[in-house]
Parts: structure tokens; C-alpha cells; sequence
């Protein structure tokens, strides 16, 4: 139809719902995996409900919203009549993730919300109920007198930019101790929670001896070192980083004999806050109280002290529920979403930052010549990729680290990144390969044909043998092995000997 | 000869072959408004300067000529004192609102039925590297983005595509006024490869030919991208130039190479509007002049009534009515497929893909009203704003946000030395009004307004009806 | 991130009829949630309200430009959501400041209301938002989707077809879908081409006591969203065109060439 030259009814693929629809929110699975009792304890706040509303995807947004206002059950053929052919595949894994989640339960051929979520959810949207599930504000008494005196606007408590530089402030020191490695180059830890936490959720591992046994006493002193996992984290969005720490902590809170309950319901209640106005703590139960110091650690959370009447939380805690960049990063400037890395194909890089954080996370794989005051000049060499691979980094997380922060002007090029310089990165990780080395003992100068193939059999039998050479009648197994393979040898020669 | 100088901004290069261009002192320039000046110009200018002087003493060293890749964009914008470019953004906007001054402001009668013939030099000059990547290849995007750009404003018209190359007149395109069927006549890059020397007559009887079984009250336009500086006819042109000027057909030219007599006398004598491109902007903003339907000159008009208001044609249309997807299917008339949304014909009920078009059975236009409605906004363009310049013409009541968008106005920095008065056409308030309405706007509504919208927000509010006394 | 402009087309006489069945306040209610679902969607959710009142339009909530002192006014409700506790509050105490009485006297009929400059105002908007999300150049831009939601009472004004169509092809080049919803009146054959232009859908309200239910299932879907679930579009759509001097609809006939006024056999 050529009308649709000019009357394109178009629809602009938004990409992040394209993303969406692959991968839910990383924490609808743990909800799923939660019982029914707990989330249905979960559905009765307006505040949780409207949380978990947000974390789905549109798809799923857009039935829960059909079913909503409906009194009764409708049959499922009615609204599987809206979906079209494209949208059968999307639509058959919404419901999907519905029904595992509770708040569509059994969507066979009646499909009927669970109650409780549907009470909750149109209450959160018309208002009312008395769970004051949506944070009680903190009135002063100045302010009360204030507003008696018809004073209004006066604005009592932190503002933005403290909130925001506050919050910026203790997530990267977090992000700075990762990467630098516990060697103690930043002017901050984070508190002793946080650190537990980092190497519970295997971000970080202690810091291996040279023996290559991790001796207690390193443990102890907590020397952390960033693994690979903690690698890859780091190439995360803010976002998804956030989210990372956040269910870590849930799966860490049965054991510290907190209720998994209370906690997604403080988290959901603090996403749905307005930023720059203090609450009050009155209505928090026990757990949530405790919750108010590590929050207050991983900067979710501001109190003037820790014995404070009042938080406010910080726009890490208030877009907890939505993916728009979240930090203006330290350093100002535009590195924010966009890239600042230029790969040129005789490997120097060149990175238009002063964040020293993206400046340390390149220190583990770049070798860093220059730097300027917006501007870091380094170059990828043999060496620094190795020291990287060393630590256990690997060449892909690498490549997709250079992809995601490639300055703009690289994304003309096609592919992205010079083919050479992925190449060699890739080749050498694979250098690496090409020697495995094992302790061990080598077997030999065995009397008899028939010796050799007997102790080789018991060697293999309990399995620590890793070459053999039966022409030359000598085999090499492992260390572990040693003892029972000598063991045997001198039970065989004893027995000869009787 | 003297040495050519950076500043010597009235020289032009002449020669086609080479690859010199304009050497850009500063942005500073109002493009598009005096061509034969050879003004400055404010698009890419390349600081390119082959070796022909044969060392005359210049003052600029001669770069490499894998230099000439990059432009030297960075010439065309100026910082002010303050190292901001924001002046020199409102710079343009002030220029393009004085631009749209000068156009007329009231309905002017304007042929809105247009046929236009599209006539592209394929001969071997314009394998020339002067505009990137070559001249050829400039051409053929150029003319896609202006054929989808020209459909959009004339849905009613149609338009046809003609080569000259080797000597001959090649018919690219029949005329059409399908969009699609248009470009994909011209995407095919090797069967339009150019070579051999252009044919100025043999082209344009090509295009005259096929235009003469037009009605009158559609305006019959040419519009010729001619690269070259010779013409091989086998004949006398100027036989070809007085047919056209009998047959009422408007010749425009958009020179990529150097102004040519015969190309001018061809413009001048029938109306149409001559253009030599400096650089790769200005040549899209020729080609872009062709657009907006013509205004309708006396010389060019219909049937004389009787002095003063020569008669309109009435052409005949027919409204279709749409059938749905849901309608049972049935064979179409344009390519015999069987198909069950189309639209019908009022007169004979055949049924048809795609409107505007003619019927094939009975012949009648088929247009939808959205389409008429396209057009409208050229007889009846919106009143410019006026620049409110001081503060006299503010009372009390007047609000502080835009009327439109209800953002606050966005007054202007004062500069700093008194001797640089704000520019003309920018409102030192940030502040334009509507003639008609009185409402004041900001500076963006006004771009958007006049450009996009074609509709004051104030203007069509119903007035209440004043009570006979 | 989505963006929904609400036009709400405030003719006094028809909404203050006491034989319609559903009232303006419950019509009111209705809306607020229909909105609070939207802004629910998303945290980045954005929306713009625009009255159109008898000769005049306004705009009378926006949810970007939250500078105005009076929001920080409200109270924060802990059983309700802050921006709907704004929303509500602001949007009803706009409407009730700027909607006029239904007019006693009987002689006078009501101006028809300024559909047009609520719809040109905003597309303003929408640019302006546009301009200010877009990052320096050369980034990958996620434009926000935009989408205008008329809710019409009043029938077709002759004289604003115009402009009208100016504005739906302006929403066609930024790519705003238009979605219309008829409550009340007869059937407006512009505003069904502009849902028709634009690729929004045209839906007429049968059961007005279930209006938040057809506002959730057919207009509440960003457009991205309505190729995996469809929403009812209406394909009857009118493109003839009347006849100047009869207002008669007409299938075939004369259009000047010059001024384009289109008419059967009386030119």
C-alpha cells in the first residue's frame, strides 16, 4: 500500500521492552521460588504490589491491568482472542510467569486474579486502606508549627543533591574495593556487612597464598580479591549491579533469622518513596529496623546518625523499580550511559573519563601510560591482558566490557571493536591453555612387563593416572595418588617376598 | 594571475575537473540567497588546494589528499566571546525566520496538480570526485530523499524519470504517482552507470513528449541535475527552448559544475529557477526549492475570462470507500491479484489497491479527502510571527509561558559589547506573536509551528458570535 | 518510557445533562484511575493533560514540569502513592477552577470546544519533551513513545477540518499515535481518519458504566505493545468528502484546481 508512505502507522520497537520480553526482572525468579503462604503475605501491601507490578514486563503489565476491574473469572478464550499471531509465543510465557508468581494462579480455561493482589492492587491505585503501606512521613514539630504559621514550603531535611552524593559516595566505595582488590589503595572500606556479603555472593574470593591453598589466616584477615564473577558484575548496568547485592542479601536473610517477608516489603516500600522527604521509623517491625542499617550501608538509605528518628531514602532506593540511569557519576561530565572508550587497531585505548573507578576497573586489563584531566591514555599489551586473565577475568568479559562503554563515535565502525585486537585477546587467553602443569610422580624402571601393567592398573583403578608410556613401561600420576600407589607396591613386594 | 588568496571569497572554480572547492574563512554566511555571488557559504567547507599554482606563493600548506576526506566542519561555526555556540544556533534560527519572511503570507494561488519530470546528467563528468563520495552517487540519494519528500507535499502529483547519457535520452521511469515504483527505478546503481556525453535537447523532447497529452490546470515542471559543462544536440536547442516556452513548460536547473548560458535562458524564458551548488548542503537546498508547488503566474494561467480573474478548472475526482480486511476477496484491476482490502470506485465499482491513482475502467481520479487535505496548508500558510524586540509591548497580563508548550520564555544573554546588536529576526524576549491571536510563543513552537504544524494553536479557537446589536 | 497526552473534551452542556447516564464526577473517577494505571506502569511514565473548554484550551496537568510550588504542597498520604495523591488533587482542583457553568440562558448556543488548539498545543509538547530527552548527537536515542487519547463528547466542527487534518499529519511525521474514545454524540468521521492516519484506534463507548474497563483493555498499551496484543480498531472509516455549498457527502464530483473546494453537479 503506498498510502503507507506518509500514513505509516508505525510502531518504534522501544528497545527495552524488546529486552524485556527476553528476560524478566533477575528478581521474579526468586520470587518464584518463594511459597505461596509468603506471597500471599507479600500481596496484602499496596506498596509490594504495585513494586512487583513494575518489575514485569509489558505483556504481563497489560493483563494483569485487563483483569483487574472485572468482578469475576472470565474464560480464557475471551482474552486469548486479543492476542495476535506474533504475540501467541509472548503471550504463552507471560501467563506463564503469572501463574509461577501467584498473582494469576491456574490460568487453564477461567482466568481470575488472585485475590489478594487484586484487593492490594486497586487499593495502591485508588488509595486507601490503613497499612500505611507507603511510608509515613516524618512530621517535626517545627514543621508542625510551621505549617500552623502558614509557613508551607520550607523544606525540612536533606535535599536532593546530599541525598544523591551521599548515595553515590558509599556505592562506589563499594565498586572502588572491588576493583582495587582489598589492597587498600582506597581511603575507604565499606563496612564489615558489605564485605560479608561481597564474598558470600562469590564476587570476591580470598586472596589465594602462593601455595595455592587459601590458608585461614587469609580468610581471617579478609583479604578479598575480585574473582571472576565479581569481574563480570562490574560490567553490569548500576542497575542490574543493585539488584545483584539485593538478592544476595535476601537469600543471606533466613539465615541471619529475618523474615524474607518483612524485607521484600521494607525494599518495596522504600521504591516507592518520594525522594527528599524524611519518614519515620514508627511503623517498621524488628526486622525491618536491622534492615535500616545495612541499607544505610549500601546507600539505599541516609539518617543523619545511626540513632536517628528519621531516614530519607536516596534515588538508589527510589528507582529501585525502574531502569533509567540512576547516578550522575562521580567526576561529572557525560559518562553516564554513554561510552568513553576509543579502541584504535594498534591497541592503544583511549578513554575520555576522570572517574577513577572506570579508571581502576581499566587499570586490570589496560596498561595505563598517561593521564590527563579527562583523559586516560593507555595501550593493551600482552602483559596486562595476562595479569587480567591471571585473576581469572576472562578475554570475552573483556570484549563485552570495551562493547558496552565504546564511545559513540566507535559505534560507526563495523564490527565495533577492530577485529585484530579482539582476535589477539582472544588467542591470548588460549596461549594460556597450552600448558597445564601437575605435581606428580613419574613411574619407572619397572623389572617386569607384568609389574608395570599391574601397579598401572591399581594406579588407574583408583584414578590419579595422567600419561602413560607403556613402550618405556613408565607412567606419571598425580600427587594425591602417590601414597596409595606406594602403599600397594610395598604390600605387592611384601607378599613377592612371602 | 594573482596568487589565489584564502580570503578572496569571489573567486569560484571553474574548472570541473579539478577538485578545488570553496575555501571557508568563517561560517558567517546566508546560503541560498545570492548564488551568483558566489557567496560565502555556510555548508562543509574543504580547505583542499591542489598544486596548480605552481608555487605562486600561497599562504596555506598543501595537505595530503587523504586529507580531503575530512571535511572541516568545525570552520562552520564561530564561539563567541564567551566560547558558546549558542549564538551561533540562534544564528540560523533567525536566519531561517527572516527566510520565511520574505515568502508570501497570504493565500496565493498556486497549482496544486503537478507532473514533474526528473532529468538526470548520467554522463561520464559526473563521475567526478568533487562532492563525496562521487557526484553521482550525491545525485541518486538527493533525488531519493526528495522524490519521498515531494510525494509527501503533492500527494497528487506524479512524476517521471529521464537519463541522458551517451549521447541519447533514457527513459528511467514512466510517470507515476506512486512513490514506490519510483525509487525503485532509480535504486538499481549499475543499470543507471553513467558514461559518454549529456544530450540537453535530446532529454528535454523526451520530457516534453511525454507531458503533452496533459490537461492545462496541471502545472508541467522539469527539473534537470546537469553536471556537466557541454551538451551534444542534433539540433538546434534553442527550436527546443521556444516549444517548451509554447507548451507552458517550466524548466528549473540545478547546475553541479558551473552556470551554462543556455541552461539560464532555458530558466529564464520559462519560468523556472536556476541554481549552482557550492557544496554538498547547498545542493540538497536547490533541489529541495522544488517542492512547495509553484505560484501560479499570469503568464501562466488558464482560459482568460476576462481581465483580472482568469477561471479555474474544475477537474473531476472521485471518493472512494475503503473495504476492510474483513471484506470477501476479490481480483484488483491494477495487477489482477486477489486481494480483499482495496478500495472502489464511485463510478464503476472496480476495485483499486492504492488511491490516489486513476481508474483503469473508467478513467475518474480517485483521491481520498486526506489527501486534498495534504495540500492545504500551502494555500493557506499560517501568518508569521512578529518579533517582539523591547518591553513596551508587554502589559501585566501578559503570561510568562509559552502559550503553546507553557515553558517559560528563553530570553537571550546580553552580549557583552553594546556593538553587537541581537540579529535580526531574534526576539531578545524570546518572544513572537501571532498577529491574528495575540498570543505569545517561544522560539521552538515557532520553528515547529511554521514548519511542521501549519496550524497556530490560538487561531482556530471558536470565537463566540457577536450578538446583533 | 511512555508518554500519554489526555485531551478532554469539556462541553458544559453535554456533561452537565442529567438524563445521560453517567455522571461527570463518576466520569472523572473513571479517568483518575485510568491515569494512576498509567503512571503505574512505568516509574518513568510521563503524561499531559489538556482541557478544551467552549472557545478555549488549556493545558492543566503536566507530569514533567513538576516546578510549581503547589505540589510540594500536598501532603504525602502513607496509603497513598505520591504521584497519584498530585495527580488527583491537581487535575480535579484545575477542573473545577476552569469549567464553566452550563449556561442558563437558553438563546445563545454554546460555542463548540477548541478540540484543535488542545491538539496542536500538544504536539508542542511533544517536540519540546523530544528535544530535551535527545542526548548529544551520535548517542542511540530511546525516544519515548507518545501517544494522544481524545475523549470527544461534542460532534465535528465544520471549520476546524482544516487545521485539524494540518495536525494529524504533523502526529503521522512524529510518529504519535492518536487513540480516540466517543463517549456521548454522533459519530465524528475526523477525528475516526485521524485514528485511522495515525495507526490509533477509534472505539465508541456502549456501556458507559464500564468505561475504566474499556480504558484499561484498549487504550492503556503503549503502541509497542498493541502488535502482540491487538486492540479494536474501527475499519470503516469515511474518506469521501462533502460537497461546500450542500454539506451533502458525495461519492463523485468537481474539485477546483485552484482552491481545491470540492463539490458535485451545482458548481
Amino acid at each position: 500500500m503506498w498510502r503507507s508512505a506518509f500514513a505509516e502507522p508505525s510502531m518504534p520497537k522501544d528497545p527495552e521492552t524488546a529486552g524485556q520480553q527476553d528476560a524478566p526482572h533477575t528478581l521474579i525468579p526468586f520470587l518464584q521460588s518463594q511459597s505461596q503462604t509468603a506471597l500471599t503475605r507479600l500481596y496484602t501491601r499496596p506498596s509490594s504490589c504495585l513494586a512487583i507490578f513494575r518489575l514485569l514486563g509489558p505483556i504481563e503489565r497489560q493483563i494483569v491491568m485487563s483483569l483487574l476491574w472485572l468482578e469475576g473469572p472470565i474464560a480464557s478464550q475471551t482474552l486469548n482472542g486479543w492476542v495476535t499471531k506474533e504475540g501467541r509465543k509472548p503471550y504463552g510465557t507471560a501467563l506463564d510467569t503469572l501463574s509461577k508468581i501467584q498473582i494469576l494462579p491456574n490460568p487453564g480455561t477461567r482466568m481470575l486474579l488472585n485475590p489478594n493482589f487484586k484487593a492490594s492492587f486497586r487499593m495502591a491505585l485508588t488509595g486507601g486502606g490503613d497499612l500505611n503501606s507507603f511510608g509515613v512521613p516524618y512530621v517535626s514539630s517545627k514543621e508542625k508549627d510551621a505549617e500552623r504559621d502558614g509557613a508551607g514550603d520550607k523544606k525540612f531535611g536533606p535535599n536532593s543533591e546530599h541525598l544523591d552524593s551521599y548515595a553515590l559516595e558509599r556505592w562506589e566505595t563499594i565498586l572502588h574495593y572491588m576493583v582495587s582488590s582489598g589492597t587498600d589503595s582506597t581511603p575507604q572500606r565499606p563496612s564489615a556487612g558489605v564485605l560479608y556479603l561481597l564474598q558470600r555472593s562469590g564476587l570476591m574470593q580470598p586472596l589465594p597464598s602462593p601455595s595455592g591453598y587459601s590458608t585461614a589466616s587469609s580468610r581471617k584477615t579478609s583479604q578479598l580479591q575480585i574473582s571472576s564473577l565479581g569481574f563480570q558484575f562490574l560490567l553490569h548496568t548500576p542497575h542490574e549491579q543493585l539488584w545483584e547485592l539485593l538478592l544476595q542479601y535476601l537469600k543471606m536473610v533466613e539465615e541471619r533469622q529475618m523474615d524474607l517477608v518483612e524485607v521484600l516489603n521494607f525494599l518495596f516500600m522504600l521504591s516507592t518513596m518520594d525522594l527528599g522527604r524524611e519518614y519515620s521509623p514508627d511503623n517498621l517491625t524488628q526486622t525491618q529496623l536491622v534492615m535500616l542499617e545495612d541499607l544505610r550501608d549500601y546507600g539505599l538509605i541516609w539518617q543523619r546518625k545511626s540513632s536517628s528518628k528519621r531516614f530519607s531514602p536516596t534515588r538508589l532506593a527510589t528507582t529501585l523499580t525502574s531502569s533509567t540511569p540512576l547516578l550522575p557519576s562521580s567526576g561529572g561530565g557525560n559518562t553516564g550511559p554513554q561510552g568513553f572508550i576509543i579502541l584504535e587497531t594498534n591497541y592503544r585505548l583511549y578513554a575520555y573519563t576522570d572517574n577513577p573507578l572506570q579508571i581502576a576497573v581499566l587499570n586490570l586489563f589496560v596498561h595505563l601510560k598517561s593521564r590527563y584531566p579527562n583523559l586516560v591514555v593507555g595501550s593493551i599489551t600482552r602483559d596486562s591482558v595476562r595479569k587480567a586473565l591471571n585473576n581469572g577475568i576472562r578475554a570475552d568479559q573483556i570484549i563485552s566490557y570495551l562493547v558496552t562503554h565504546a564511545h559513540p563515535q566507535m559505534r560507526r565502525n563495523n564490527p565495533l571493536l577492530p577485529v585484530t585486537v579482539q582476535d589477539q585477546i582472544r588467542l591470548w587467553e588460549l596461549e594460556k591453555n597450552r600448558l597445564k602443569s601437575a605435581d606428580g610422580y613419574l613411574y619407572t624402571n619397572f623389572a617386569a612387563q607384568a609389574d608395570y601393567q599391574v601397579v598401572l592398573d591399581y594406579a588407574k583403578q583408583i584414578g590419579v593416572v595422567l600419561w602413560e608410556n607403556s613402550v618405556k613401561r613408565c607412567f606419571f600420576a598425580s600427587a594425591e595418588g602417590h601414597s596409595n600407589i606406594r602403599g600397594f607396591i610395598e604390600r605387592r613386594s611384601k607378599d613377592e617376598q612371602m | 594571475m594573482p596568487p589565489r588568496r584564502a580570503q578572496d571569497h569571489n573567486y569560484m572554480a571553474v574548472d570541473s575537473d579539478s577538485d578545488d572547492s570553496f575555501i571557508v574563512e568563517d561560517g558567517d554566511g546566508d546560503f541560498g540567497a545570492d548564488r551568483t555571488r558566489g557567496a560565502k557559504s555556510k555548508g562543509k567547507g574543504k580547505a583542499v588546494q591542489k598544486g596548480k599554482d605552481k608555487g605562486k606563493g600561497k599562504g596555506k600548506e598543501q595537505p595530503y589528499s587523504w586529507e580531503a576526506s575530512y571535511t572541516r566542519s568545525w570552520d562552520a561555526v564561530q564561539e563567541d566571546e564567551g566560547g558558546s555556540l549558542q549564538t551561533a544556533v540562534e544564528d540560523l534560527l533567525a536566519r531561517g525566520r527572516r527566510r520565511r519572511l520574505l515568502g508570501p503570507s497570504t493565500a496565493i494561488r498556486r497549482t496544486i496538480i503537478r507532473h514533474l519530470i526528473l532529468i538526470l546528467d548520467l554522463s561520464a563528468s559526473m563521475l567526478d570526485k568533487d562532492m563525496r563520495p562521487s557526484r553521482f552517487d550525491l545525485t541518486l540519494e538527493y533525488a531519493r530523499a526528495f522524490i519521498t519528500e515531494w510525494f509527501d507535499q503533492n500527494p497528487l502529483g506524479q512524476i517521471g524519470i529521464v537519463g541522458m547519457r551517451a549521447g541519447l535520452g533514457e527513459r528511467v521511469c514512466d510517470m507515476s504517482g506512486n512513490p514506490q515504483d519510483v525509487l525503485k527505478h532509480i535504486s538499481d546503481r549499475v543499470k543507471l552507470e553513467p558514461n559518454g556525453e549529456p544530450s540537453l535537447q535530446n532529454a528535454i523532447e523526451m520530457a516534453r513528449g511525454s507531458m503533452s497529452h496533459l490537461p492545462s490546470h496541471s502545472s508541467r515542471e522539469v527539473l534537470v541535475i546537469f553536471g556537466s559543462l557541454t551538451s551534444c544536440d542534433p539540433g538546434n536547442i534553442h527550436d527546443t527552448l521556444d516549444a517548451c516556452v509554447k507548451d507552458r513548460i517550466r524548466v528549473s536547473f540545478v547546475s553541479l559544475a558551473a552556470e551554462m548560458k543556455i541552461c539560464r535562458d532555458f530558466c529564464v524564458k520559462t519560468g523556472g529557477t536556476f541554481g549552482v551548488a557550492l557544496n554538498e548542503g547547498h545542493f540538497k537546498d536547490l533541489l529541495f526549492e522544488g517542492i512547495p508547488p509553484p505560484v501560479q503566474t499570469g503568464a501562466a494561467a488558464t482560459a482568460k475570462t476576462g481581465p483580472g480573474n482568469p477561471a479555474a478548472d474544475l477537474m473531476q475526482m472521485g471518493f472512494p470507500t475503503r473495504l476492510p480486511d474483513t471484506a470477501p476477496p476479490a481480483l484488483c484491476v491494477c495487477h489482477s491479484e486477489l486481494k480483499t482490502e482495496g478500495f472502489l470506485c464511485p463510478r464503476c465499482g472496480a476495485k483499486l489497491c492504492d488511491v490516489p491513482t486513476d481508474c483503469d475502467i473508467c478513467g475518474l481520479m480517485i483521491v481520498s479527502s486526506s489527501h486534498l487535505a495534504r495540500s492545504y496548508h500551502h494555500l493557506f500558510p499560517v501568518k508569521p510571527y512578529e518579533v517582539l524586540m523591547d518591553k513596551s509591548s508587554l502589559t501585566i497580563t501578559s503570561p510568562s509561558v509559552c502559550h503553546a508548550c507553557a515553558l517559560p520564555f528563553r530570553e537571550s544573554q546580553q552580549s557583552k559589547t553594546p556593538a553587537t546588536a541581537p540579529a535580526e529576526g531574534l526576539s531578545p524576549l524570546g518572544r513572537y506573536r501571532c498577529p491574528d491571536c495575540g498570543n505569545d510563543f517561544c522560539a521552538d513552537c515557532d520553528v515547529f509551528v511554521h514548519e511542521v504544524m501549519h496550524v497556530c494553536p490560538s487561531c482556530h479557537d471558536p470565537k463566540p458570535i457577536p450578538q446583533p446589536s | 518510557m511512555s508518554h500519554l497526552s489526555l485531551l478532554l473534551d469539556l462541553q458544559p452542556a453535554a456533561w452537565h445533562d442529567p438524563t445521560q447516564s453517567l455522571q461527570f464526577s463518576t466520569f472523572l473517577a473513571h479517568i483518575l484511575v485510568f491515569l494512576n494505571a498509567h503512571l503505574a506502569q512505568k516509574h518513568e511514565n510521563s503524561l499531559a493533560i489538556f482541557g478544551a473548554f467552549p472557545g478555549k484550551s488549556i493545558m492543566l496537568y503536566s507530569s514533567i514540569d513538576q516546578t510549581k510550588p503547589a505540589d510540594r504542597r500536598v501532603q504525602p498520604d502513607p496509603n497513598w502513592y505520591q504521584p497519584f495523591k498530585t495527580l488527583d488533587a491537581a487535575l480535579t482542583e484545575r477542573i473545577r477552577e476552569e469549567m464553566p457553568q452550563p449556561s442558563t440562558s437558553s438563546e445563545a448556543e454554546e460555542l463548540p470546544v477548541a478540540l484543535v488548539g488542545a491538539l496542536a498545543k500538544a504536539l508542542c509538547c511533544k517536540i519540546i519533551q523530544a528535544t530535551k530527552v535527545e542526548a548529544p548527537s551520535d548517542t542511540p536515542v530511546v525516544m519515548p513513545e507518545s501517544r494522544i487519547l481524545i475523549v470527544s463528547v461534542s460532534p465535528d466542527a465544520a471549520a476546524s477540518y482544516i487545521p485539524l487534518m494540518n495536525s494529524i499529519f504533523s502526529a503521522q511525521k512524529l510518529k504519535v499515535v492518536i487513540d480516540v474514545c466517543k463517549i456521548y454524540g454522533p459519530d465524528t468521521t475526523f477525528l475516526q481518519q485521524a485514528a485511522y492516519l495515525t495507526g490509533g484506534s477509534y472505539i465508541r463507548v456502549e456501556k458507559h458504566e464500564s468505561l475504566l474497563q474499556y480504558l484499561m483493555m484498549c487504550f492503556l498499551q503503549p503502541p509497542s505493545v498493541r502488535s502482540l496484543l491487538a486492540v479494536p480498531t474501527t475499519d470503516r472509516v469515511d474518506f469521501r468528502a462533502a460537497c461546500f455549498c450542500h454539506k451533502d457527502i458525495i461519492d463523485a464530483g468537481y474539485v477546483c484546481s485552484v482552491c481545491l473546494s470540492s463539490g458535485s453537479d451545482c458548481f
